[in-house]
């Protein structure tokens, strides 16, 4: 199943805050969207998930998700929303008991999505005692659980601490290399998407329009030895970017 | 002294920085309570006996328990607790069933809250005594006024609590239900509702408190056991030992209901950080 | 007796505990040399003796400066006097009364409103619900509930005889108190109670407005010293000769009252200025013609020269303690002074 986006354009208040953005996510890639703050990218991905309508244009599915899976367009978020009150089990579970799945079929799903995400040991663990790493793993795990077409992530790995970071970076990669997952990836973190990106969308400033989409061929598997390849793909965004972020800077002083 | 200070600190170059945290973290300390308590006790009854404080205006603690012994010996006590509890867990059990129905209802839906909110905040504070008469006429002299009091008492704090839980819930929990396709009431059930529980349960803390309040005022019609009738007979007795005996028992079912829901909040919340 | 002059904060409690009662000040006369008295006063026609008294001057003719001070209910006016707040009063004999005379604080010293064959007394009424259901004589009410204020009072006195005069006993009804007489009177009418006892004008206003029946009156059972007048113990030691003075004055009060009142047909214009010096105490928020029936219907019996029945105080003493609504040790001697009046037989 791939994923166009037809268009679109959305008014908040009167205020654009997106303009005819027209863009293809195909099956297997991973494609980052950045931009400044407030450039609207976080709504963009509201928009591919279906939490909320833009005012023009729409996003397309272009043929069927997979018959397995149950909830195709899954999001992880930037504050991975655990609920404190279940275990890491219970956090997974709760998304497979609406789809009737209970007893031992789900314990073999989550099983499964633990171990995947290397969090076997933890599975009656509650939120509170995890690390952030940690929580945003079991965010993972919880989306892969219900076996997504497409993994929504906004800006995943913000709120964690730069060592932490890398390490889930790296997982991600893993992640992908063994199961091709398709995710539109939002983030303002330069690194994250030369590292993770096939495709890198540059939005402007607001109203945002895509100002360029980057290609990065390098296989992500081999990303880490091409450091000098990256840093040039890295600076060519951070080129595009800084025009575009000072100028926001500047408007948000204004209003 | 400024010749002094300034002086010293020319000579001595070294020194440790002026401490200035600490403070504004009140510890737990177990044995304050009872010795304040026992202190406070003993001055009271020293002053009784010693004619210090007239049997009049306050009676001996000692009294107080002679007058709890001989209720207990009489076997009223047990009569006066089963009749006041009856009507307690019945107001309050009905009075939060409604408080949580209508606050879920409020933190839910446009409409609801729209009419429900509003209205709350208008009767909220009229005085539950001063609907009294109206209370008689509607539900009669029986256990029904009695249970209505002590029910209209616990709704309206019930309702408050509830619909401020609800609309606390983090959105993004919510949201995240919404992405998975939740149902809608598996929203409520499981997202909704365990995290409006802590607001919840300091709800019930406080309305169980209004309910014991509003006990002696339910009491006041037509009820011959009760601890309120106990009390508010003491008092038309001008018998302060009985007065202070029944308001100990009043004082202690509080303590004994903030024991039980702080029991509670240890075990249902004990995934709060 | 030191230890009754309380601080204004410990007042205030005792004040506060008992009632929370409201008092109004009216100051009366004012004579450089007068002893100063305070009287707790009720707006009742039973409390004219004291206001006949302040009107027509005869506290001052025995040099006394009286103020009268208004409550709402009697039993603060009780704990008022205990606390040496205020001097005389008058009040029905009732639990809270007794408990506070125990601590040996207050004396009975005179009687005043009675049960008197012929003259209105305190009326039996019952529910239309319970009169069709068959209860139409006092002996009726074994069985069926009874409206009262509170536990101890003289409503649940007058259950008391009410049954021990028709062979059965106040635990034979349901006693429901409820606090207020405008409570009682809603509970008969809409049938949720079945019978009370209450003052004549109001038994048969309500009667005559066909919400209630009236079956008996209190006088046909028993003679009853309802309300007496009392003070504090310390007055009676220590202030004998205001004490005389004060139940001179009001006695005059009394058969002022009584030679007006009592045949009201005999002198018209005397009646209607009666009724005019009461007025300006009693009803004061109706107008005088809407007072003036009250004010004649409710003319109850008061006994002559403020005389005390005492051996009915005594019986209803027993009667209380049998209740246990009176404390054991409480004995006549100590509560009542009867060396100020006549005894009656």
């Amino acid at each position: 199943m791939d994923l166009h986006l037809d268009h679109i354009s959305h008014n908040y208040d009167g205020t654009a805050v997106l303009s005819d953005i027209h863009l293809d996510i195909p099956k297997g890639q991973i494609v980052c969207i950045i931009g400044p703050s407030g450039c609207g990218k976080s709504t963009l991905l509201r928009f591919i998930g279906g939490l909320e309508k833009p005012t023009e244009g729409q996003v397309l599915q272009v043929g069927n998700p997979p018959e397995d899976s149950l909830n195709p367009l899954t999001y992880i978020f930037q504050d991975f929303a655990l609920l404190p009150w279940r275990t890491v089990s219970g956090n997974v579970s709760l998304v497979l008991e609406d789809h009737g799945i209970k007893g031992n079929a789900a314990d073999a799903i989550i099983k499964d999505v633990l171990a995947r995400t290397k969090l076997s040991d933890f599975a009656d663990a509650l939120p509170k005692q995890l690390s952030g790493g940690m929580k945003q793993r079991v965010a993972i795990a919880r989306a892969l659980a219900v076996r997504p077409a497409c993994l929504l992530m906004d800006e995943p790995l913000s709120a964690l601490d730069s060592q932490t970071r890398e390490l889930l970076m790296d997982d991600l990669v893993d992640l992908w290399v063994r199961e091709n997952y398709t995710a539109v990836y939002v983030t303002h973190n330069l690194n994250e998407a030369v590292r993770l990106g096939h495709k890198v969308v540059v939005l402007s400033r607001r109203p945002g329009k895509i100002r360029e989409i980057v290609e990065i061929d390098i296989p992500l598997q081999d990303r880490q030895a091409h450091e000098h390849l990256l840093s040039e793909k890295q600076a060519h965004l951070w080129e595009l970017m800084r025009e575009e972020a000072m100028a926001a800077d500047q408007e948000l002083a204004h209003v | 002294m400024s010749d002094n200070s300034l002086t010293r600190s020319e000579t001595t170059a070294t020194q440790p920085v002026p401490y200035r945290g600490g403070g504004f973290s009140p510890k737990r300390a177990r044995w304050v309570a009872p010795v304040v308590f026992v202190i406070l006790i003993t001055i009271w009854e020293g002053g009784a006996r010693l004619g210090w404080i007239s049997p009049i205006i306050l009676p001996a603690p000692s009294e107080a328990l002679n007058a709890l012994i001989d209720l207990y010996n009489s076997g009223d006590l047990i009569r006066h607790l089963s009749a006041s509890l009856q009507r307690l867990v019945g107001g309050w059990f009905f009075g939060t069933l409604l408080g949580v129905a209508f606050g879920v209802a409020a933190g839910l839906f446009t409409l609801a809250r729209a009419g429900i909110v509003p209205l709350v905040a208008a009767i909220f504070p009229i005085p539950k005594i001063a609907l009294l008469p109206l209370f008689i006429i509607w539900f009669g002299i029986g256990e029904e006024s009695k249970i209505a009091t002590i029910l209209f008492g616990t709704f309206f704090p019930t309702v408050i609590a509830v619909y401020g839980g609800v609309d606390n819930v983090d959105r993004g929990l919510i949201r995240m239900g919404q992405s998975f396709n939740l149902s809608w009431w598996s929203i409520v059930r499981k997202i909704i509702l365990p995290g409006a529980l802590p607001a919840m349960l300091s709800g019930f803390r406080i309305s169980a408190s209004i309910a014991i309040i509003l006990l002696v005022a339910a009491e006041m019609i037509g009820a011959e056991y009760g601890i309120g009738a106990y009390i508010l007979l003491a008092g038309n007795l001008m018998a302060m030992d009985q007065l202070v005996a029944g308001v100990t028992i009043l004082s202690l079912m509080g303590l004994t209901v903030s024991w039980i829901i702080g029991r509670l909040e240890k075990i249902l919340l004990r995934w709060r950080v | 007796m030191k230890r009754f002059n309380m601080n204004l904060f410990t007042r205030r409690f005792v004040l506060g505990a008992a009632a929370g009662a409201a008092t109004l000040m009216g100051v009366v006369g004012a004579s450089a040399a007068a002893d100063k008295v305070t009287i707790g006063a009720l707006r009742f026609t039973s409390h004219s003796p004291s206001f006949i008294a302040v009107e027509k001057g005869y506290f001052k003719e025995e040099g006394l400066d009286v103020e009268l001070k208004f409550f709402q209910a009697a039993q603060p006016i009780a704990v008022a006097i205990a606390s040496g707040d205020i001097d005389f009063g008058v009040t029905a004999l009732s639990g809270g009364f007794y408990n506070l005379a125990d601590k040996g604080a207050l004396k009975v010293i005179g009687g005043l409103m009675s049960e008197k064959k012929g003259a209105p007394g305190n009326t039996i009424i019952v529910s239309n619900k319970a009169y069709d259901e068959g209860v139409k004589t006092p002996a009726d009410l074994k069985g069926r509930s009874w409206a009262m204020t509170q536990q101890g009072s003289s409503f649940h006195y007058m259950a008391g005889l009410i049954s021990e005069a028709n062979g059965f006993t106040v635990k034979d009804m349901q006693l429901k108190p409820l606090q207020k007489v405008g409570a009682m009177i809603g509970a008969l009418k809409s049938g949720q109670v079945d019978g009370m006892a209450i003052v004549p004008h109001i038994a048969s206003a309500l009667a005559r407005g066909g919400a209630v029946k009236v079956i008996g009156k209190i006088q046909d059972m028993t003679d009853y010293q309802v309300t007496t007048i009392f003070t504090s113990t310390k007055n009676t030691e220590e202030r004998k000769d205001v004490v005389q003075r004060f139940l001179k004055a009001y006695s005059r009060g009394i058969a002022d009252y009584l030679a007006v009142m009592q045949d009201q047909e005999k002198d018209p214009a005397a009646t209607e200025a009666m009724v005019d010096l009461i007025h300006k105490y009693v009803y004061t928020d109706r107008p005088r013609e809407k007072a003036a029936p009250s004010i004649k219907a409710g003319a109850v019996y008061l006994n002559e020269g403020a005389a005390l029945d005492v051996k009915d105080v005594e019986r209803q003493l027993k009667w209380f303690q049998s209740q246990k609504l009176a404390p054991a040790s409480l004995t006549v001697d100590k509560m009542v002074d009867a060396s100020f009046v006549e005894t009656l037989k």
